[in-house]
């Protein structure tokens, strides 16, 4: 059934925070109120909730025997990596624990010869292509945050980067998992060999943000650094015609490694925080990375050029070595932080539409951005759609935080009046699942709640998430669980 | 028996017309020899939805078929109550071509679906056996089949972003959506990849689709020792070559495939089929560097290109059912790349120790083997028994494809689901708390 959580006793909460550090140590288990702060939030920090504690495990084990211990004590738990998520995702529950994997950073297998690399859950993520570069691999996922989320947190999110549109993202290159159900139980699925029997539960958790428990070993697939790689930085007026480049050059057979497009406010901005050779004055700018076998390389450059100019590019420059590559792409990553030189804050959107409706999409951003009176930048992973329209307001302003979340929906409405979807890589986490209902009928929901329950009936395993009204889990064969209009009006509980 | 009183709500669903009840036909709707009582032919997504709606009240077991190419997979059925066939649910709802995305319903064969993007110069990038034949969209989800291509493209796990599926209550969901990039909810593509009709009759699927590479050539190319074909194949993963197929074939196979087309190999060498397409200046170039490297390891190869080529791969697609019209076993080992050999040489020991033939093809970059295996039933068994133990040892899997009753019966089809089965079972459960949907077959 559900788990109602009345605030616990003074004396409830010692005896569990002792059996916590019975489980694993005394310096593995957070309590005292200012290091508790740095927990109340992932990157989005305008939600907060103070944990009862958080707990550092360093083991399978100890991850089994502390939740073990939550599923008998009903205690929900809050996986959390990095906690560089934009939703919302590792934000604690209201008398509920935190299990932080940041000590479980080993990696346990390097196996070149098999292309495939094991790891811990808080491993950083550029720690696995610096594993393995030397012997000419990289782990192709590389989302802008690389350098300081997890690779439990990429699973979770299903991760995507800037290098995602010809490679893929997290979810096609996890192969196993090791994980630890929300009953405390230790399971493996998948693994270094391919098509294993029975369902695809890694496939499954990859994605599901934390919900079907913690993932507490990866396997990853490593891919072949490419023979040749050739990145474009082309400027243009209008950022149409960037968004309209794109569909032109997949249209003409051109699969890039990755495309993505900055609009003027990004590009300031970024040039002012990291100087990366990008032309100030231009309207917007797109850069293509084609990358491959030398031969297709050069066969792909001058279409990708033709397609450019035919779209009134301004200015195309190759990069000419791999170091103004790596500042190319440096500006691109490094676009989210640089917008707190122009904004004193700024609300991330994460949107995908069709990648062929990328200029009338923009043209309607600009529409809302003036119906708000708020500025809105735009930075996109251009090849899949995958819109980041950054909302810049200021908190000190009375009434605009409320203004910029209102019209951050209106553009997830957009997106999916395209058909679309209301999250590319973000996750819906805390921050959007009203938006949730948007894509899905209540049969949708219906569907995935059996999904959570067949791992969590309790639902103890990050509470609260992703789905837009709270569901429960019910006898397999019964209905499941709907809101009563009662509730739905905010007149009575369920209890 | 079904009663009287269910069989005709069932054909006042669909329509006499799009539903078989006499004896004589159904006898080739039957799973592994069993006989379904009515087989329907739904056009419409709600039909399939009152049907089940109907089975759940009943407690009437359901099977949902393609084209039935692959009903010899799974253990034996429980129950054969009713065949739903999506024979009838083949529209193409959507091709977004600049999108490189589309949609369509389930019933569609492979062939009919691939001409159609064909048109816009796509493709979905799956190569699985039989398409010749009539291998349906759904049917080949249910079975996540795939080709000698996987290793360029991956399987349909890759492609699959968005389905609709009645389930076992009759209710229609979608999961998934449109686009290439979307974590919205759960990944339920990906639960029903592989899931063999056991969660659900997919009646709609949206796929990401790849631009048809310009040009295409092969090179075969034989070696001495399976130690030197080995070797290759590690120098060439190793290289930057970008390689669409690379099977590993054994002697056997070998034999039987130069016969039928006049290929013109050494029928006792292990051979490389090694497939590249790309624009036409890259394949020529890598085909170059990696005839150097076949050289340095003494392999003698030749270039084919054309009708020929399209025929070798389909004849490696398709050797399992092509070699064996009838009493066919096939299996597929699963271990890392680097254990290939070890599987090979189990096998060839097999084979003399039990008098059997096997005939093999391994995506050598994959880990996967394809083996078809003839010779006496009993050594059938104790081979496949032991391959079985053997590939488990070295942390592998092995599936039974496709046997005659008899070795299924001696012999597991799935082997060991590993820690995950409780997991499984359950969703199962809540997806089909009646256990109507291919009873017994799988989960
Ligand atoms: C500047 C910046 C740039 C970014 N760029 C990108 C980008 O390009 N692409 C992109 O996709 N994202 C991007 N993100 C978002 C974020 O970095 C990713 O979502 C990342 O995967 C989160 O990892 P984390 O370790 O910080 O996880 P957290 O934020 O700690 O957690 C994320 C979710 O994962 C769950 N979780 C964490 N560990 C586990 C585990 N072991 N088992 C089960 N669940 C777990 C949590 O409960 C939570 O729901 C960016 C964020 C920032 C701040
Ligand atoms: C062992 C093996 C044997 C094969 N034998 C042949 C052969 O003899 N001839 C040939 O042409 N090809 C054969 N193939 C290849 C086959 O064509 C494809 O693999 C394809 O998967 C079968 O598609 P189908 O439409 O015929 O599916 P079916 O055989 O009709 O169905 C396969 C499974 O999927 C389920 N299913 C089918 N449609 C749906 C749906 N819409 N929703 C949910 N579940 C569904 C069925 O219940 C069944 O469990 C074989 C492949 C293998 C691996």
């Amino acid at each position: 059934m559900t788990t109602q959580h009345k605030s616990k006793s003074l004396s409830w909460k010692k005896k569990f925070r002792d059996k916590l550090i019975e489980i694993i140590g005394a310096t593995g288990v957070i309590s005292s109120d200012d290091e508790l702060i740095a927990y109340e939030c992932d990157a989005l920090t305008g939600y907060r909730i103070k944990p009862i504690f958080v707990v550092l495990p360093k083991t399978t084990e100890e991850v089994s025997a502390v939740i073990k211990e939550c599923h008998h004590e009903n205690i929900p738990f809050v996986p959390r990596g990095a906690g560089t998520g934009l939703s919302g995702g590792a934000l604690p529950t209201d008398e509920g624990i935190v299990i932080s994997l940041s000590r479980m950073t080993k990696i346990l297998d390097v196996d070149i010869p098999n292309q495939r690399v094991v790891v811990e859950p808080g491993v950083v993520n550029i720690s696995v292509t610096n594993a393995v570069s030397s012997s000419g691999y990289y782990y192709a996922p590389d989302p802008s945050s690389q350098i300081v989320c997890t690779i439990g947190g990429n699973v979770a999110e299903n991760s995507g980067g800037v290098h995602c549109l010809k490679y893929g993202v997290t979810t096609n290159h996890v192969l196993g998992l090791e994980m630890v159900l929300p009953d405390g139980e230790i399971i493996e699925v998948g693994g270094k060999t391919l098509d294993h029997p029975g369902y695809d539960l890694t496939g499954l958790v990859v994605g599901s943000e934390g919900l079907l428990g913690i993932v507490t070993k990866v396997t990853l697939k490593i891919i072949k650094k490419p023979e040749a790689v050739k990145t474009l930085l082309a400027s243009f007026d209008h950022i149409e015609d960037a968004g309209d480049s794109v569909s032109g050059i997949t249209a003409r057979g051109v699969i890039p490694a990755g495309m993505e497009i900055m609009d003027s406010f990004c590009i300031r901005a970024v040039e002012e925080a990291v100087g990366a050779g990008y032309p100030i004055d231009a309207g917007a700018i797109l850069l293509v990375e084609l990358d491959g076998p030398t031969a297709e390389v050069q066969a792909q450059l001058p279409i990708v050029e033709e397609v450019l100019k035919e779209n009134n590019a301004i200015q195309i420059k190759v990069a000419k070595d791999a170091k103004e590559r790596e500042l190319f792409w440096k500006g691109r990553k490094s676009a989210f932080p640089a917008m707190g030189r122009i904004s004193p804050d700024y609300y991330v959107q994460d949107g995908v539409i069709p990648r062929s409706k990328l200029a009338e999409v923009l043209r309607e951003i600009e529409e809302l951005s003036k119906k708000y009176g708020l500025r809105v930048a735009n930075v996109f992973h251009a090849g899949d759609g995958n819109l980041h329209p950054l909302v810049l307001y200021d908190s000190s302003k009375e009434g605009d935080l409320d203004k910029t979340l209102e019209l951050a929906g209106e553009i997830l409405q957009v997106c999916v009046d395209k058909g679309g979807s209301i999250t590319g890589e973000h996750g819906v986490g805390h921050d959007k699942k009203r938006f949730l209902s948007l894509m899905f009928d209540e049969n949708d929901l219906d569907t995935m709640n059996l999904l959570r329950c067949a791992f969590d009936t309790k639902g103890l395993c990050n509470p609260g998430k992703l789905f837009p009204t709270p569901r429960t889990c019910v006898e397999p064969g019964m209905k499941p669980f709907k809101e009563h209009p009662v509730q739905k009006a905010g007149l009575g509980e369920m209890y | 028996m079904l009663k009287k009183k269910i069989v005709n709500n069932l054909l006042r669903i669909v329509g006499e017309k799009n539903a078989l009840t006499e004896e004589a036909k159904l006898k080739s709707f039957s799973v592994e020899n069993v006989q379904p009582g009515i087989v329907l032919f739904p056009n419409e997504i709600e039909q399939v939805s009152e049907i089940m709606k109907l089975a759940s009240k009943e407690s009437i077991s359901v099977i949902p078929w393609g084209s039935g190419t692959k009903s010899a997979l799974g253990n034996l059925p429980e129950s054969v109550d009713v065949v739903i066939s999506t024979k009838n649910l083949d529209l193409i709802i959507e091709h977004g071509a600049s999108d490189l995305v589309a949609t369509t319903q389930c019933g569609i064969t492979l062939k009919k679906f691939q001409s159609a993007l064909n048109k816009e110069r796509q493709f979905l990038a799956i190569d699985p056996p039989h398409v010749g034949r009539k291998a349906t969209v759904g049917g080949i989800i249910a079975t996540n089949d795939s080709g000698p291509e996987r290793f360029r493209y991956g399987t349909l796990r890759e492609f699959l972003i968005g389905l609709k599926v009645v389930r076992a209550d009759g209710s229609i969901f979608k999961g998934g959506s449109k686009v290439v990039k979307n974590v919205a909810g759960y990944d339920l593509p990906k639960l029903y990849v592989g899931s063999l009709g056991t969660l659900g009759i997919i009646v709609e699927a949206t796929f990401r689709l790849y631009p048809v590479p310009e040009y295409s050539e092969t090179y075969i190319v034989g070696f001495s020792t399976l130690e030197d074909a080995h070797n290759t194949v590690s120098t060439l993963l190793k290289s930057d070559l970008v390689i669409t197929s690379l099977e590993i074939l054994n002697p056997e196979l070998v034999g039987s495939l130069t016969k039928r087309n006049d290929l013109d190999l050494i029928d006792d060498l292990y051979t490389l089929a090694i497939g590249i397409k790309n624009v036409e200046k890259a394949v020529k170039d890598q085909i170059s560097t990696l005839k150097m490297i076949c050289n340095q390891n003494g392999g003698k190869g030749k270039l084919i290109i054309g009708a020929q080529e399209e025929q070798l791969w389909e004849d490696i697609r398709d050797f399992p059912w092509e070699l064996f019209k009838a009493e066919r076993v096939v299996c597929k080992a699963s271990v890392v790349v680097t254990q290939i050999p070890q599987v090979l040489t189990t096998l060839k020991r097999l084979s003399d120790e039990y008098g059997i033939k096997t005939y093999i093809s391994a995506r050598a970059g994959n880990g996967i083997l394809i083996i078809s295996i003839k010779g006496k039933l009993s050594s059938i068994i104790d081979s496949l028994n032991s391959l079985r133990s053997f590939v488990s040892s070295i942390g592998g899997h092995l599936i039974l494809q496709e046997a005659p009753p008899e070795i299924k019966a001696r012999v597991q089809v799935w082997g060991d689901f590993g820690s995950g089965l409780g997991i499984m079972k359950k969703i199962k459960l809540n997806f089909d708390p009646n256990n109507l949907l291919n009873p017994g077959r799988y989960i």
